[in-house]
């Protein structure tokens, strides 16, 4: 092995990702008088919460009555009662001072005339307990990731904390079941570094690039995920992917769930718009899995659009080309660039595609991490955070509602930061590290850089991405699921085999995607077994033998170990919180989920 | 490729910091431009109204007060301007110090040259015995 | 002084030619930048004979088609590929763009030249160094400056304020402008360049800020701010319709409001 060489770094926090809940994380420390870095391997306004589109919700009133229970009601449903109810209502409770404090920033939310912020419907969020829909999403037109991000940065600008841009993350450095820091190689130089500090936090997004069609950007690979199955942890709730309904044919990008909440809807190929049936009361606006499913079955049952009758039609050329251009008007450049329409004559193909993982590393409502040790389900991993898509706190449950995660993003960096400044001390001296704690960082870094199989990134990763399209997608059988497994254990058998081509260190874009791969094909495994191993239908999972939800056996958390030696996935589970945080609400027992 | 640089981006771009002057060198240089229309019109009718008079009735001509002030105006402008216009070329590409002031001196020194001695030109002709 | 040419360790050589494979359907040639920081050698043009029949319809397809096919050392940023995250910028045909939403149909000729951002130091291939560019964002300060306390709820701003934003918060950094603008190319150092102008608009102009006499006041110098001389190259260039040169003028127009 060639010889390599850290460059160390001591902080009392380093946050891994500069995304939306990374950048507030990052802030949130820097602003308690922690010493804060920031590593990440894209620049923070690349990061992909830059893509999000249609809002941030909460229930600020703006647009009439709303108030956080009805929001935490809509979301624990929306999570088909798979959500931990006690973080559902932490993210509820704190998601208006969470805008009020974005505003502040300078976020460029949509006004109304009145001067507040402008909210639009979103899909599953409706008013007094689910009696109609509600304007609950806060935007900046369709762009309000867009805005987030960019005033975040702009933000953790003013205040002081380190960047460290464009380092990728290897590994995080363990002690003993404890974290101290993390690894990161250097790519416009080549070196590698090793970060120590009393506390990391993960922020590194989904793996929505385990699939072969999704609306993730090609960065969203799932890093920290990753990392902690390599460092021995469990990831909770993997088989639950989230499709959106609207991606477009073909390129798979995003058309906002907004699209709908301004007044737009599907239809199939008679021209019916057939979510009146699957959904009377909220009909378009009906939470993203049932949506996905609709349009799955109408093109099953032969009433898809287009020459071979596989997608679906989105109508918004009905709408005010007025209120497209003011408050769409980032849709309405995409669908001309993607799919070649003029949303104001003509319908958008669209369909499901893969756009959020509900699950990540199981962490508590403070935003720690936590694992299973013996029977304690709660049992927190010292020295390690995770926040945003990485995360799966669990207030996603097994479908997440459209507009919770960017609320959940902010909420949660928030409160990660304040437990930060809790538990640990600035300055708080900090025990050496041993190279035994991070040669096998080094040594998987240079096996891969030196790796000379047969295999190519590329060809692997389609391999992995098609066996996970078409055996863990909308619909999923024991057949398909089987068949999952076993091609994905194919594709692991394979990482032996990989070839790269490129031996340099300064941006070594060849070896970074194979490193990714790497991260992707541990959490693809996980995903697909996990789902295998699921015996009911709940939320995102739908599984067309075991088509109803089992509340007696099933509602739990998936826990999935990966043995990165082995290739072996190991299962067990987490009891669901269903209590609330405190005694000011009930929590919502389970009830048959229709809309 | 240059000697690397050590100072951090910020500092670079921050750099010397602002000078605080500007507008008015910006609106006076747009005003110029825009005097500048109609008095060249002018000037092209002047040239071609002297063009058609023999010597004494040129001169007679220049002596008019207005013409001999909207000469002398034209001028001042004409060349304060390309002094300006000038001076922001050699900024743009000239970034040795001492060759951009000696390059901007000049400039300053051929347009001020050139303005004095046409001045001096037209008014010697209007105020010069007949 | 300007170099009208490049220094002698950047001029580009000729590199390898990659066939296209037997059988190939619609073949296009595409000429890419090629640099090696490790190799101490000169940058190189590689050509590429790619069956664009056999990937998606943006130059960033073929980009990845090139690099998953036929070589996978070929290194480029990339990351939403939807045009929102500005990572994808380079010099396609002649033009800075993006990637992303450039259709490889859209380039004439059939021989397409990609470069990296002009007039940025190289760290490999299709990778510009930003990091003066970033600075250059920092510096004008893009974050909301307030002293009146912080109302309990939003501050409230009139849907027609709000519209002024409109064409400015949109900027995604991909630095296509400020890189086309050759008075940003010769004078980097001092010119903040139209991205990192349009941005301190965005702040000017935003009906919330307190600071806007002291924006102003950071701006107004002979090199940050009147280094632009309407080229207006930015504006054509921009990949999401943004006129920055816009920006610009009415930043001097509201400092020579100062003035008279």
């Amino acid at each position: 092995m060639a010889a390599y060489e850290f460059i160390d770094h001591k902080f009392d926090v380093v946050v891994v990702g500069a995304g939306g809940s990374g950048l507030r994380a990052a802030l949130g420390c820097a602003q308690a008088g922690l010493k804060t870095a920031c590593v990440t391997k894209v620049f923070p306004t690349r990061s992909h919460t830059v893509a999000a589109q249609g809002g941030i919700s909460a229930s600020l009133g703006n647009m009439g009555e709303d108030d956080w229970r009805w929001h935490m009601y809509d979301t624990v449903k929306g999570s088909d009662w798979l959500g931990d109810q006690d973080a559902i209502e932490y993210l509820c409770r704190n998601a208006p001072a969470a805008v009020y404090e974005l505003e502040h920033w300078g976020v460029p939310f949509s006004r109304t005339a009145e001067g507040k912020i402008y909210q639009r419907a979103f899909g599953g969020m409706t008013k007094n307990y689910g009696e109609a829909p509600i304007q609950r999403t806060c935007a900046a037109a369709d762009r309000t990731g867009h805005a987030m991000l960019h005033t975040m940065y702009g933000q953790s600008l003013a205040h002081d904390t380190e960047f460290f841009i464009e380092y990728f993350a290897l590994d995080l450095i363990m002690d003993e079941g404890v974290c101290r820091g993390v690894t990161a190689w250097k790519l416009d130089d080549g070196t590698l570094h090793r970060f120590q500090a009393q506390l990391v936090i993960l922020a590194t997004g989904g793996y929505g690039r385990a699939y072969f069609s999704a609306t993730s950007a090609h960065t969203c690979t799932g890093d920290g995920g990753g990392m902690a199955l390599r460092a021995g942890l469990p990831l909770q709730d993997m088989e639950f992917v989230q499709f959106h309904p609207t991606g477009i044919y073909g390129s798979g990008c995003l058309i906002t769930e907004g699209a709908r909440g301004e007044g737009g809807y599907l239809t199939n190929s008679e021209g019916e718009r057939f979510m009146e049936r699957y959904a009377p009361t909220v009909k378009d606006l009906a939470p993203r899995d049932m949506v996905s499913r609709a349009m799955t079955m109408e093109i099953r049952e032969g009433r898809g659009v287009g020459p071979k009758k596989d997608h679906i039609f989105l109508h918004l050329d009905h709408l005010d080309p007025k209120i497209l251009a003011e408050r769409l008007p980032g849709i309405s450049e995409s669908a001309k660039i993607f799919a070649g329409v003029d949303v104001t004559k003509e319908p958008i193909p669209v369909l499901p595609t893969v756009h959020y993982n509900m699950g990540g590393i199981p962490t508590n409502f403070y935003s720690e991490v936590v694992t299973k040790a013996g029977k304690n389900p709660d049992q927190v991993v010292p020295g390690l955070m995770a926040v945003g898509e990485a995360a799966c706190v669990s207030v996603h449950g097994a479908n997440r509602l459209g507009s919770n995660s960017l609320i959940d993003l902010v909420v949660f960096g928030r409160s990660a930061a304040l437990r930060a400044a809790d538990t640990i001390k600035a300055g708080a001296t900090q025990p050496e590290l041993k190279p035994a704690m991070t040669d096998g960082h080094l040594a998987r870094f240079d096996r891969f850089r030196n790796a000379d199989g047969g295999t190519t990134t590329a060809a692997l990763r389609l391999e992995m991405q098609m066996a996970m399209q078409e055996d863990a997608a909308v619909y999923r059988t024991s057949d398909a699921l089987k068949s999952g497994v076993a091609r994905m254990n194919a594709v692991n058998a394979k990482r032996p085999d990989l070839k790269v081509s490129d031996r340099s260190l300064v941006w070594n874009s060849d070896l970074m995607e194979t490193l990714e791969l790497d991260n992707l094909i541990g959490q693809a495994l996980v995903t697909v077994t996990g789902a295998e191993n699921r015996k009911e239908s709940r939320g995102a999972h739908a599984h067309e033998d075991f088509p109803d939800r089992d509340d007696k056996t099933w509602m739990k958390h998936t826990l999935a170990w990966f043995d990165d030696a082995t290739g072996k996935v190991k299962i067990d589970f987490r009891p669901v919180h269903d209590f609330t945080m405190t005694n000011e609400i009930a929590p919502f027992p389970p009830k048959a989920r229709v809309y | 490729m240059g000697k690397p640089d050590f100072r951090t981006p910020m500092s670079r771009a921050r750099g010397l910091g602002a000078a605080h002057h500007g507008a008015a060198e910006w609106l006076s240089n747009g005003l110029m431009a825009a005097a500048l229309v109609p008095l060249t019109l002018w000037m092209v009718f002047a040239v071609l109204r002297l063009a058609q008079l023999d010597y004494y009735g040129a001169v007679q001509w220049i002596r008019s007060p207005v013409n001999v002030s909207l000469m002398v105006l034209t001028v001042v402008i004409a060349f304060a301007h390309m002094h300006h216009g000038m001076r922001v070329v050699i900024e743009d590409y000239v970034h040795q110090r001492l060759g951009k002031l000696g390059a901007v001196a000049l400039s300053l020194f051929v347009s001020g040259l050139a303005g004095a001695l046409t001045v001096f030109s037209i008014l010697k002709v209007a105020l010069g015995g007949a | 002084m300007v170099e009208f040419r490049l220094p002698r360790n950047s001029r580009i050589t000729g590199g390898k030619h990659f066939p296209a494979p037997a059988g190939a359907g619609k073949v296009k040639t595409f000429k890419v930048y090629r640099y090696d920081p490790d190799s101490g050698q000169n940058p190189r043009w590689d050509t590429y004979d790619v069956d664009t029949s056999q990937c998606g319809p943006m130059v960033l397809d073929v980009l990845i088609h090139i690099k998953n096919t036929m070589d996978p050392t070929l290194t480029f940023r990339r990351s939403c590929r939807e045009g929102i995250c500005g990572s994808c910028a380079m010099n396609i045909a002649g033009r800075n763009t993006l990637a992303c939403i450039h259709g490889h149909d859209e380039c004439p000729g059939d021989k397409v030249a990609i470069s990296p951002l002009p007039h940025m130091p190289v760290v490999k291939d299709l990778v510009p160094d930003l990091t003066l560019f970033y600075a250059q964002y920092a510096s004008v300060e893009p974050w909301l400056h307030t002293e009146t306390p912080e109302p309990q709820k939003e501050w409230r701003q009139s849907p027609e304020d709000r519209e002024k934003l409109d064409g400015l918060y949109e900027c995604i950094l991909c630095a296509c402008c400020s890189t086309s603008c050759p008075s940003y190319w010769w004078n980097q150092e001092k010119y903040l360049g139209p991205a990192a102008l349009l941005h301190a608009y965005r702040w000017i102009i935003d009906s919330r800020d307190e600071a806007t006499g002291e924006r102003l006041d950071d701006l107004e110098d002979p090199f940050k701010l009147y280094r632009c001389h309407t080229i207006m190259n930015c504006a054509q260039v921009c990949p999401k319709g943004l006129n920055p040169a816009k920006a610009i003028a009415e930043v001097k127009k509201m400092l020579a409001d100062r003035v008279v």
